[in-house]
């Protein structure tokens, strides 16, 4: 255990182009940790983080047109992707093998989130409407819709009551997924909210945007609980740490930020990418971070427990 | 010579010895060589252009900005290279202005200067990554190149910063893709083209030694015409990509369809000219 964030990991060249998406998952079999990352070079990999270092276990092929989004299931058994051709794809990670494509239709898939049972998995789409698709069945189940506009993040309470959206426009939509009901609608940004994040008590959302800003906000009264600043760009990626007390983000003034979410301030910042950092992850116990970008490169850093 | 304004402006007024002993030094610092002049016009040119800077910095900004504006209005006239002239002009004031590069490479690229249109487009994008219409005004011109894959990746990451932007995806990626798969089908055709060719060229019938009196003659002409046929056949057609991005070989040319069993109108030259 360390007692100060530190860089701990570089993969330089992790992939042959912009890598846009990552993801931390930790196996419920056989405890191993698992990162997966998607790319502009349309190849998803999995890779083993074990003795404080990767190994490259599979290079899923069969996207096209970019690997937009990536997440993997709470067993840690399935990793779901997303890319710009529309289709969602299922991979089994011991095997490597893809299990299930879905096509989403033109335009309709983007961010890609498992739910906290691991069932569905729910997408973006242009018109609104968020689609949620059956891990099961392949199929789409049923959709929420919010009426407004192109859907490009979301995110699940980890209590598996809410589910929020953030849209090109700035709304932020939250749902009561047991009524799919729409809950709240929050004009918290005027640019596009490119990620967004609940606390693992589901208590608070927190939401990055192009405009440069992160926003908290309590849950159940949909108020706004404070807007922090410091990012010189647009926070493109923001991930809430398990130990429920800070989350990170990054941003493409290639920078990733640690912030304490009761003092919410920034707590400390990475500058070690040359290059956008597209995407943020905590592992399942808040010991580790990832980041990945433009350059190419995986980094891991180190967290004081 | 480097003293001749000097003799003229001096004049009278100064002593005869003391313009020889200052002619004879500036010729002695011309000689001693070009470093040493370079190093002494520094000291001076430096004081001069630093405040020189300073007072002019907010007037390239504006200076620029009218230049822009004078361009932009040339080029929607249609005189394209008078806009590209002025637009020149206020890179050189700022060269930092990703707006002038991107302007400057649609209007290339109606010019159809394709290389000089990509250039400028990478530098609008080199200045400002986060801005899709950068990319895609990068991803026009590589097309216009000939550089299709490049192409399709700048319409990529002009998607994934602006996944809203329908034309985007409806026209710029769906066009550069089939582009890309009739590029592929070209490839693959050509490809086929020079395989039956070299296989007309060095035919494997033409290779044994054959009883003339027997059928296996005849069965190796028509073998090596059969050949001969399918690649005229192959050179007639031509790959089109249909609306619906699927490729298809159709045959172009006069009586591209015969049925192969018709003689060959040219003559057998490859086939025995060995």
């Amino acid at each position: 255990m360390s007692t100060q964030y530190s860089i701990l990991f570089k993969q330089e060249h992790a992939h042959d182009d912009a890598i846009w998406t990552a993801a931390w998952g930790k196996s419920e079999a056989d405890g191993s940790e698992t990162i997966v990352t998607g790319s502009l070079d349309d190849m998803v990999k999995v890779w083993k983080w074990s003795d404080e270092k990767l190994e490259l276990q599979w290079t899923l092929e069969g996207h096209q047109l970019g690997v937009v989004s990536v997440d993997i299931s709470h067993n840690g058994a399935i990793a779901a992707s997303s890319s710009l051709d529309a289709h969602i794809r299922l991979w089994d990670l011991d095997s490597g093998k893809q299990i299930k494509s879905m096509d989403a239709g033109p335009v309709d898939a983007w961010t890609v989130a498992f739910s906290p049972d691991s069932k569905y998995i729910a997408t973006g789409s242009h018109l609104g409407k968020v689609n949620i698709f059956g891990v099961e069945s392949g199929k789409k189940e049923y959709s929420l819709d919010t009426r407004g506009k192109f859907i490009l993040s979301i995110a699940y309470s980890p209590d598996g009551k809410y589910l929020a959206s953030g849209a090109i426009d700035g709304i932020i939509n939250i749902f009561d997924i047991a009524t799919g009901k729409l809950l709240h609608t929050l004009e918290g940004h005027a640019m596009p909210i490119r990620s967004l994040t609940f606390s693992p008590d589901s208590q608070l959302l927190v939401t990055a945007s192009d405009d440069g800003y992160i926003k908290i906000y309590d849950v159940q009264h949909a108020n706004l609980a404070g807007t922090l600043s410091g990012h010189g760009s647009w926070v493109l990626n923001v991930a809430f740490s398990p130990d429920d007390t800070h989350f990170v983000s990054s941003s493409s003034d290639k920078s990733v930020k640690i912030w304490d979410a009761s003092s919410r301030a920034c707590i400390n910042t990475f500058f070690d990418h040359q290059d956008q950092v597209w995407s943020v992850k905590y592992n399942s116990t808040g010991s580790k971070i990832i980041s990945a970008g433009d350059d190419r490169a995986i980094h891991i850093y180190d967290c004081p427990m | 010579m480097a003293s001749f304004s000097w003799k003229r402006k001096v004049g009278e007024k100064v002593s005869k010895s003391v313009l020889q002993q200052f002619e004879a030094e500036a010729e002695k610092t011309e000689d001693s060589g070009p470093g040493q002049v370079e190093e002494a016009e520094d000291v001076d040119w430096l004081h001069v252009i630093k405040r020189r800077r300073e007072v002019l910095l907010e007037d390239c900004a504006a200076k620029s900005k009218r230049l822009k504006e004078e361009g932009a209005l040339l080029a929607e006239e249609g005189r394209h290279w008078e806009a590209i002239k002025k637009w020149d002009e206020a890179i050189q004031l700022t060269p930092d202005n990703p707006l002038l590069y991107e302007m400057k490479s649609q209007v290339l690229t109606i010019l159809q200067e394709v290389f000089p249109a990509v250039k400028a487009a990478e530098m609008a994008v080199k200045f400002r990554p986060l801005w899709w219409e950068g990319w895609q005004t990068l991803g026009r011109a590589q097309l216009n190149l000939g550089e299709v894959d490049l192409a399709v990746r700048s319409f990529q990451v002009a998607i994934h910063l602006c996944p809203s932007e329908r034309p985007l995806w409806q026209e710029d990626l769906a066009w550069a893709l089939r582009l890309q798969k009739q590029h592929l089908a070209t490839k693959e055709k050509t490809q086929q083209e020079e395989e039956t060719k070299k296989q007309i060229l060095n035919a494997p019938e033409l290779e044994q030694d054959y009883d003339f009196e027997s059928d296996e003659v005849l069965a190796a002409c028509v073998a090596v015409a059969e050949r001969q046929t399918r690649y005229e056949e192959l050179k007639r057609s031509a790959v089109v990509v249909d609306s619906e991005g699927n490729v298809q070989n159709v045959h172009s040319g006069d009586g591209g369809s015969e049925d192969t069993a018709a003689p060959s109108k040219e003559k057998f030259v490859k086939a025995r000219g060995l």
